[in-house]
């Protein structure tokens, strides 16, 4: 287990292991912002922010290179074992989930800029603000079980994926009806469709970032199950 | 459309049983050689091990991990009565080796420990020939003929990986080998006399980086013939040569369990602490 409260021996591996860990949370807020930025841009049409989001990005990229640094040099040296190594991979793998999750945020930013050239619809991209703060709360709730090593909440974010999903083929559907019935506006509805697809992958990431720490609180391996089977494994019942 | 993937990964000479989550090892589907049941001993009146039970899978390599003091090797020792020689111990519970009492008073120890070899940490070959040094076993056997010792010595230098470092000078002095030589003459003449079982207590612990991957490539290559039983103090060491892992701590057998499971997600506290390196 994780929550283990006894201290290594080695002072200095302690505060490597809790550096890694206080860095994954600096960049996962920094990501939030990015998507909730991006977020901003698209609905009000903030051209401005929008770019700010992508140049932004950079940094974020920064910060993965630096914590994957920081892993590689802990895996060499110290050669961790049992919860310290789960700890070290599963950061390894959480932070490229962070970093894509910034991706995609670039790519939402790109379409706020496009989206912010054209007439605003009167809704006023009310569905996607809708998808953007579920999937935002998921992204908050994953870093927030990241945090506290909270297997529970990390099992309710995942089940949110489901959710997400089907708000998104919602929205799928309600898109392609207005591209039928004007096609005038088919360009401005192809950018509202790549904007919730980024969404949509966004919260795929953040289902991605609990499976991960699944893993690194448990031990267990819940990558490709449904939630039913995610939720067997973790109270060690038996699948099928 | 499952068998036809099948079929597919079958021609492209895709394994994927071994792509499978979980362990490599399972105990359950392991014939067993050695059986530890409810076993305690005592150096006079301080026990040093505590009621273990514990079942050491054939033709693997099973190492004990644990602090100084623990009772790893004292166990260890027990496979092939060492502790004989020392006159305060008492033990009680059972010993099995393929289903026979060890320290039943109608075992033979000469016989058990030609079955049951052993190698140390500090090497200790004999001052004769690297040649006598392997052949030693096979002539206290009364085996004297040219032609088969011959054949033994090489084919057992060439187990421990030795042979074409000594093949020239096999009449030589075994005392000019270097430290990792050594050792692995020593395992030489431990497998001259095809022993079923070879304990090996902190067989690497003397030698350098390079001797000691050699030793460990050697262990991984024994156990296709021995059933290979490790004591170190080395824990990526046990992790990396082992297929299954005992942990024990103050004379008491903690968890048992497949090497990939036990250094990856230990079930024990105890165990975790010790393999990270925390205070318990």
């Amino acid at each position: 287990m994780v929550s283990n409260n006894s201290q290594h021996i080695s002072q200095q591996f302690e505060n490597e292991l809790q550096d890694i860990r206080s860095r994954v949370l600096a960049m996962g807020g920094v990501v939030e912002q990015q998507v909730a930025n991006a977020m901003e841009a698209l609905v009000t049409g903030d051209s401005e922010m929008a770019r700010e989001v992508i140049t932004f990005d950079e940094q974020v990229n920064e910060m993965e290179i630096s914590i994957d640094e920081e892993c590689i040099q802990i895996i060499a040296l110290r050669q961790p074992t049992a919860s310290d190594l789960r700890l070290v991979t599963g950061i390894e793998k959480t932070i490229t989930d962070l970093e894509r999750i910034g991706d995609e945020s670039v790519r939402i930013a790109r379409m706020a800029i496009n989206l912010s050239e054209k007439d605003r619809p009167k809704r006023n991209y009310r569905e996607l603000q809708s998808l953007g703060n579920h999937v935002r709360g998921m992204l908050r709730d994953a870093l927030d079980a990241f945090a506290r090593f909270d297997v529970e909440m990390a099992l309710r974010v995942a089940k949110e994926d489901r959710e997400v999903d089907a708000e998104y083929e919602g929205i799928l559907r309600q898109l392609m009806t207005y591209m039928m019935e004007d096609t005038r506006q088919v360009s401005r509805v192809v950018d509202m469709m790549w904007s919730a697809r980024s969404l949509e992958r966004i919260g795929d990431h953040a289902n991605n970032i609990c499976e991960h720490i699944i893993y690194l609180v448990e031990g267990k391996d819940v990558r490709h199950l449904s939630i039913e089977k995610a939720e067997k494994v973790v109270k060690g019942e038996p699948i099928d | 459309m499952q068998a036809v993937n099948e079929q597919k990964n079958v021609a492209r000479g895709i394994d994927i049983e071994s792509m499978q989550r979980g362990p490599r090892v399972n105990l359950a589907n392991e014939t067993l050689c050695l059986e530890v049941k409810d076993f305690n001993l005592f150096y006079g009146e301080k026990q040093a091990l505590h009621g273990i039970n514990m079942r050491i899978p054939k033709n693997r390599v099973t190492a004990f991990i644990g602090p100084s003091g623990c009772g790893k090797s004292t166990l260890l020792r027990c496979f092939n009565r060492m502790n004989d020689l020392i006159d305060s111990v008492k033990m009680d519970g059972q010993l099995l080796l393929d289903k026979m009492e060890i320290n039943s008073p109608s075992v033979n120890v000469a016989d058990l420990r030609r079955q049951v070899g052993m190698v140390f940490q500090k090497p200790n070959p004999f001052p004769k020939s690297i040649y006598e040094n392997v052949a030693y076993g096979l002539r206290l056997q009364g085996v004297n003929d040219r032609v088969t010792l011959d054949k033994v010595v090489e084919q057992s230098l060439k187990g421990a990986a030795l042979w074409d470092e000594v093949k020239d000078r096999l009449h030589d002095s075994a005392m000019g080998l270097s430290g990792g030589q050594q050792q692995r003459l020593v395992i030489a003449r431990a497998i001259a006399i095809e022993p079923e079982v070879l304990l090996l207590d902190e067989p690497a612990s003397a030698l350098d980086p390079l001797s000691t991957l050699k030793i460990e490539e050697l262990i991984y290559e024994l156990k296709e013939k021995y059933t290979i039983v490790i004591v170190t103090h080395n824990m990526q060491q046990a992790a990396r040569v082992s297929d299954y892992t005992a942990f024990m701590y103050m004379g008491e057998l903690i968890e048992f369990g497949a090497t990939d499971e036990l250094f990856t997600n230990p079930s024990k506290k105890q165990t975790e602490d010790y393999i990270t390196g925390r205070y318990g």
